[in-house]
């Protein structure tokens, strides 16, 4: 929405002529600039330029929708509101299972079973509706080398004799999962900016990282100067692009987070590594 | 009509000709009529009038100012402030601790900021705000609409139905025990359908997005008359990325708190913002302060500060004109935001996005 270019928002030929001469060709530019630097730029007066701001921001304001909307919609389709992860426990906590159009965060210290968690989840995707999976592809994006297929197709054949009985039906399975093994920060990032493509094309239901804290880790070290202020750059923005896919395509996207103790100025207590998005947490 | 040509809101090269033509004040335009105008300029006749017409419109807002009829400048003694001040309503928090602190419940025509670390509950309170606001009057309430603006896509709709359903009982119970006929009359239009109607959600991705909902505000409120709460959920998040020009951030950031508190008065409402927490590292310890930086911290009048005491949450006002600072505890439960029962119920939480063993965050990782 931002990138949208002026003469997209219904601003005429010549004022948009006249705006490019002055390096103004998208939307953003246009309400990034205060009214007297816009009036000297169109040259035209106070009630106009005020005007013309209207007519763009009615180009890049989001659509109104009443929360009474909002539910109609939800409740039209309720099946499709979660992922059940099948631990009868934890779903009913998690009122469900895994949310569908959310970020879910998984913490826990080394050798808890995230990993774990995030194959099972996969499986769990591919499944047809009726027993309880969302049909589709997953998204793994894999940043220590974790990812063992073997474990895929054996947690899949004992989880699930009666549906995995032949094995064609592994076969289609793991051609659903793709992998992607990405080791630095700006790989992550690119990736994440490429998967709108892959999920309309490849139909994919589930997104899976892990872990955004290994990655983090090794190539930010907090005590260097700047340090911080480009890290939290590379999450916020992974996190808003994450929470605009979920939201778009109404699908579940899990994150895999790591333990570190911070020590302060009382015990040492332990903490999350990073914290790119908070819709819900699970520690184990 | 003595008003200099050089301060009439007209195109910056309209100006520039009639200074170099010698002409000083608005009277004087008037004087040469359009005709004459454009002769001695050298602009067409339309433009001449269009000008014209410009300047009599500036000159009449001026006159009628200067007789002290309405126009945009307030002019009011202290006593008709503190009448107003006084029948003007609050929008409970249904949290009476906190209702006390603020003086009443959240101010309208004012800016409150909430700040706080993720998970603490500020979505929550704006949540269960938009619910609040639309009390009818007889229970104490406000009677207005509500429009939420969500920047970080935490708005969930079954959790306002929970908060929601909460309050109707609440109010139920109420004209149970007072048996009035208006209380009974006002519950016929309070019910779940209606609260969920009224409030106007909007989701902006990036900045761009929130500039250009804020610029088209004053417009839906015209059109909205019985707004009486803007909550705009997280105006850190967009303006923390992507922005390698703080200069700008911060000249956007303003020009946004200027359009804000223009709409807090103009529409007698209540803006109310969440803000996120961010880690200032000092000589030889980090702490934690609210995003967007100190200039930011001048926008809202009431600013709380959300914060975790191990596993209790508490509350600061720090800082507001008329009350004093101080701490406060609260709960957030099924129902939505509550006080601290006496004998501290650990219950609490229900909806898909609390998670009653969550460990409170420290500075370290907050960035």
């Amino acid at each position: 929405m931002a990138a949208k270019k002026l003469r997209r928002a219904q601003l005429s030929q010549e004022m948009c002529e006249r705006l490019s001469r002055y390096q103004i060709t998208t939307c953003q530019d246009f309400l990034c600039l205060s009214l007297l630097e816009l009036m000297k730029v169109t040259g035209q007066s106070y009630y106009e330029v005020q005007k013309l701001l209207c007519k763009v921001s009615r180009a890049c304001a989001p659509k109104m929708q009443t929360a009474y909307e909002m539910k109609l919609r939800k409740s039209v389709n309720p099946s499709s509101a979660f992922l059940s992860t099948t631990l009868h426990s934890l779903d009913r906590v998690l009122h469900g299972g895994v949310p569908c159009g959310s970020l879910t965060e998984i913490t826990s210290p080394p050798g808890c079973g995230k990993t774990q968690f995030c194959i099972m989840m996969s499986v769990l995707a591919t499944l047809p509706v009726s027993m309880g999976g969302l049909d589709g592809a997953v998204i793994y994006i894999d940043t220590e080398s974790a990812f063992s297929a073997e474990r895929l197709i054996e947690i899949a054949a004992n989880r699930f004799p009666t549906y995995f009985d032949s094995d064609e039906k592994l076969l289609c399975m793991t051609c659903s999962i793709h992998l992607y093994r990405e080791l630095t920060c700006c790989s992550v990032l690119k990736r994440i900016l490429s998967l709108e493509e892959e999920i309309i094309s490849k139909k994919v239901k589930l997104i899976i990282i892990d872990s955004v804290a290994s990655v983090v880790r090794k190539e930010f070290d907090t005590k260097l100067q700047g340090n911080l202020a480009e890290r939290s750059n590379f999450l916020t923005r992974g996190a808003s692009v994450l929470k605009y896919l979920a939201e778009e395509f109404s699908i579940p996207v899990i994150l895999t987070n790591q333990i570190t103790t911070s020590l302060s100025s009382g015990p040492g207590i332990q903490a999350d590594l990073v914290s790119p998005a908070d819709d819900l947490s699970l520690s184990e | 009509m003595q008003r200099e040509v050089g301060t009439l809101p007209l195109a910056p090269a309209l100006r520039a000709r009639l200074a170099a033509a010698g002409f000083q004040t608005a009277q004087e335009l008037l004087d040469t009529g359009p005709g004459g105008l454009s002769k001695e300029i050298g602009i067409s006749r339309e433009e001449a009038l269009e000008a014209l017409r410009v300047v009599r419109q500036e000159c009449h807002g001026d006159a009628a100012r200067t007789a002290g009829g309405s126009g945009t400048t307030r002019k009011c003694t202290a006593l008709e402030l503190l009448e107003e001040e006084q029948t003007q309503g609050f929008i409970i928090t249904f949290c009476s601790a906190l209702d006390s602190i603020l003086g009443g419940g959240v101010q309208l025509t004012k800016i409150t900021e909430i700040c706080g670390a993720p998970g603490v509950g500020k979505t929550q309170l704006c949540m269960q705000l938009a619910v609040d606001v639309q009390i009818p009057e007889c229970f104490g309430g406000v009677a207005g609409e509500a429009v939420f603006i969500d920047t970080e896509g935490s708005f969930m709709v079954d959790r306002v139905v929970d908060i929601a359903a909460a309050c109707v009982q609440h109010c139920h119970l109420i004209a149970e025990a007072q048996q009035e006929e208006e209380h009974r009359k006002a519950l016929e239009t309070f019910s779940l359908e209606n609260i969920l109607s009224h409030i106007y959600y909007f989701r902006c991705r990036d900045y761009t997005e929130l500039l250009a909902q804020v610029y088209l505000l004053p417009e839906f409120l015209s059109e909205h008359s019985k707004v009486r709460l803007v909550v705009i959920d997280g105006i850190a998040f967009p303006f923390r990325h992507d922005f390698e020009d703080l200069s700008l951030r911060t000249r956007l950031l303003n020009g946004l708190a200027q359009q804000l508190i223009i709409i807090a008065n103009d529409h007698k409402s209540a803006v109310v913002l969440t803000n996120q927490m961010t880690t200032r590292i000092g000589q030889s310890q980090s702490t934690l302060v609210p995003a967007l930086g100190e200039s930011w911290g001048h926008a809202a009048t009431v600013r709380l500060i959300f914060h975790w005491d191990n596993s209790q949450r508490l509350a600061t006002l720090y800082k507001s004109p008329s009350q004093k600072e101080s701490t406060i505890p609260y709960h957030i439960t099924c129902h939505g935001f509550r006080d601290v029962q006496p004998p501290a119920v650990s219950h609490s939480t229900a909806g898909t996005e609390l998670n009653p063993r969550k460990r409170p965050r420290t500075e370290e990782e907050k960035q």
